[in-house]
């Protein structure tokens, strides 16, 4: 148990050998691809912390990454880009405890479809209602990246070392949360939460701090997509980027720290390929993943950890 | 009654209604410290829901719980149990997907820590490996510590089941059939184990087998139609005509 397994260290392997790719090439369509990866796998694998170990679908984390987004947008000019990085994580923790105490009364289905409709209000709010604030549909343009030690971060070859730097921090507060007796509490909460509460685990606040940290994660990945972009809009609470990341997270692999982030690499790879040549791209990755829902039911992931027991049984 | 050390457990007027039906009709009782309680009772007669109610897993329309001197009708399931009181289910509720060890280190982990720690890997704490190997052994199942809890046995699935409680080492054990389904040549080393675990708590037991009820209990509880019937010494159960009427009749 306390030893790596094959399929993990194969898949640190191609995690790290992606983000030496832009360090190798001088090509800037695969540095914004890869940078693309790192936000969208930082949200993934704060998403899995609620799906893959607590087993909660969560259909309201765009709720979480707009907020990011917003409150990075709205901050940084204000208080210096870290510490408005901070607040995105605030707020995604805050509106995730928001949405928890209501969608918390229920589960299942149920969990799925009240963080749909909380995550809908705000999708609302910051589209028309706090238009004010928000800049209404038409987002907030000229969202900053960080001024530090004297770096130019809008060299988006620097702005990647940033990026590498926050999802490699991110990863490894992961792990060490899921390898915890916190992540082990989920997992016996997914497993079984009548017997977890019988022998003592307040079922109920472990959901909600599970939910809560993968806000966090939701949080400052919104908030570093919109500095990689430039902008924010009400796109990023759309109920479609909460598709999105699940069908991400499904196609790596759920309950797998990295599988997520593989998912999010083949998903944004195929989108970027697909894309040049049609504008149905979204329809052939439906495809895409209905197939791998099928052939492929423990995503990426699966297909590595096969690949590490045949390497085992070779090594006998 | 002959004066116990102590009531450890008391029921006050407590009433379960599931709309119109009284699944349990006003139970008063108290459960002396250290005594071992045989329930019995007619199929639909209320024991696992008056057992739910005293978890905290049915919704009391009247009355009270009281563990230890402390009224514990409001508290959750999981403050029951921090309060001292373990169950186990009639129907085996185990965590698939993980081994016998590790099933028990969860139970550990849930009893030595409020707030589960984050900071450090699961596999670091040797309070929680000591506790759950404690409870392995008294189970009897260190040969199989390392299997997946989904591939034993059904007669060790219920005494894992019973260890699961066990972990936070409850004043009074609620048992709901804890022998159910286990073949007749595990049997007596399933007693055994009971025996074994329930030494120094209080413990309310549910069980078919009469022979066995009969054997492990200090007193009989009889329960029909929701309510108390009689209760008394085996020898004095099997003698009352009421409970012979209403319950073992049917048997026989």
């Amino acid at each position: 148990m306390s030893m790596l397994r094959l399929d993990q260290i194969f898949m640190a392997a191609v995690v790290a050998a992606m983000m030496v790719v832009p360090m190798m090439s001088a090509s800037e369509e695969s540095l914004n691809l890869i940078s693309l990866i790192l936000v969208w796998g930082l949200f993934a694998v704060g998403f899995d912390l609620i799906f893959g170990m607590a087993g909660m679908l969560s259909f309201g984390h765009a709720a979480m990454f707009g907020a990011g987004g917003y409150a990075l947008a709205l901050l940084a000019p204000q208080v210096g880009y870290v510490p408005a990085l901070l607040a995105a994580a605030l707020a995604g923790v805050v509106l995730a405890f928001l949405l928890s105490v209501f969608a918390l009364r229920v589960s299942g289905l149920f969990f799925s479809l009240l963080t749909l409709a909380l995550a809908q209000l705000a999708y609302i709010l910051a589209s028309t209602k706090l238009r004010a604030f928000t800049g209404g549909l038409d987002g907030i343009p000229g969202v900053p990246r960080p001024a530090m030690f004297g770096v130019d971060f809008y060299n988006n070859r620097n702005f990647f070392y940033f990026l590498m730097a926050v999802f490699v921090i991110g990863v490894a507060i992961m792990a060490v949360l899921r390898v915890s007796p916190f992540g082990s509490a989920l997992k016996a909460v997914q497993a079984n939460d009548v017997r977890a509460e019988q022998i003592g685990y307040n079922v109920q606040r472990l959901r909600q701090c599970a939910f809560m940290i993968s806000g966090a994660y939701a949080g400052v990945s919104g908030a570093l997509l919109a500095s990689l972009m430039f902008y924010v809009s009400p796109q990023m609470l759309h109920w479609s980027t909460s598709g999105d990341v699940l069908i991400m997270t499904l196609l790596g692999g759920k309950g797998t720290l990295l599988g997520p982030v593989l998912g999010v690499a083949v998903f944004e790879v195929l989108k970027e390929e697909l894309s040049q040549f049609t504008q149905h791209w979204y329809g052939i990755l439906g495809i895409v993943f209905i197939l791998c829902t099928i052939f492929l039911p423990n995503g990426i992931a699966g297909l590595f950890a096969k690949l590490g027991r045949i390497g085992k049984g070779a090594s006998k | 009654m002959s004066v116990g050390t102590g009531v450890s457990l008391q029921c006050e007027n407590i009433l379960v209604a599931f709309g119109g039906l009284k699944a349990v009709a006003g139970v008063s009782r108290s459960f002396e410290s250290g005594r071992i309680y045989g329930l019995i009772g007619p199929n639909g007669a209320g024991k696992t829901t008056l057992m739910n109610a005293l978890s905290g897993h049915a919704t009391l329309s009247a009355g009270k719980v009281v563990l230890n001197g402390r009224d514990i009708t409001k508290l959750s399931v999981h403050a029951r149990t921090r309060a001292g009181l373990g169950r186990s289910f009639q129907i085996t509720k185990i965590f698939a997907g993980m081994t016998v060890l590790e099933n028990l280190k969860l139970a550990a982990f849930a009893h030595l820590y409020r707030v589960q720690p984050f900071w450090m890997p699961a596999g670091r704490f040797a309070d929680v490996r000591q506790g759950a190997e404690k409870v392995l052994e008294q189970i009897g199942l260190e040969r199989l510590a390392n299997a997946p809890a989904e591939n034993l046995s059904h007669g060790d699935q219920r005494a894992l089941e019973v260890g699961l409680a066990l972990l936070s080492d409850p004043s009074v054990l609620l048992l709901d059939e804890p022998l159910a389904g286990v073949g007749h040549e595990r049997l007596e080393q399933a007693i055994e184990l009971i025996r074994r675990i329930v030494a120094g708590r209080t413990v309310l037991l549910i069980e078919h087998n009469m022979d066995v009820v009969m054997q492990i209990s200090d007193e009989i509880v009889v329960m029909v139609q929701g309510q108390l019937l009689a209760s008394g010494s085996p020898a004095e159960i099997k003698a009352n005509p009421a409970v012979r009427a209403a319950y073992l009749g049917e048997d026989e």
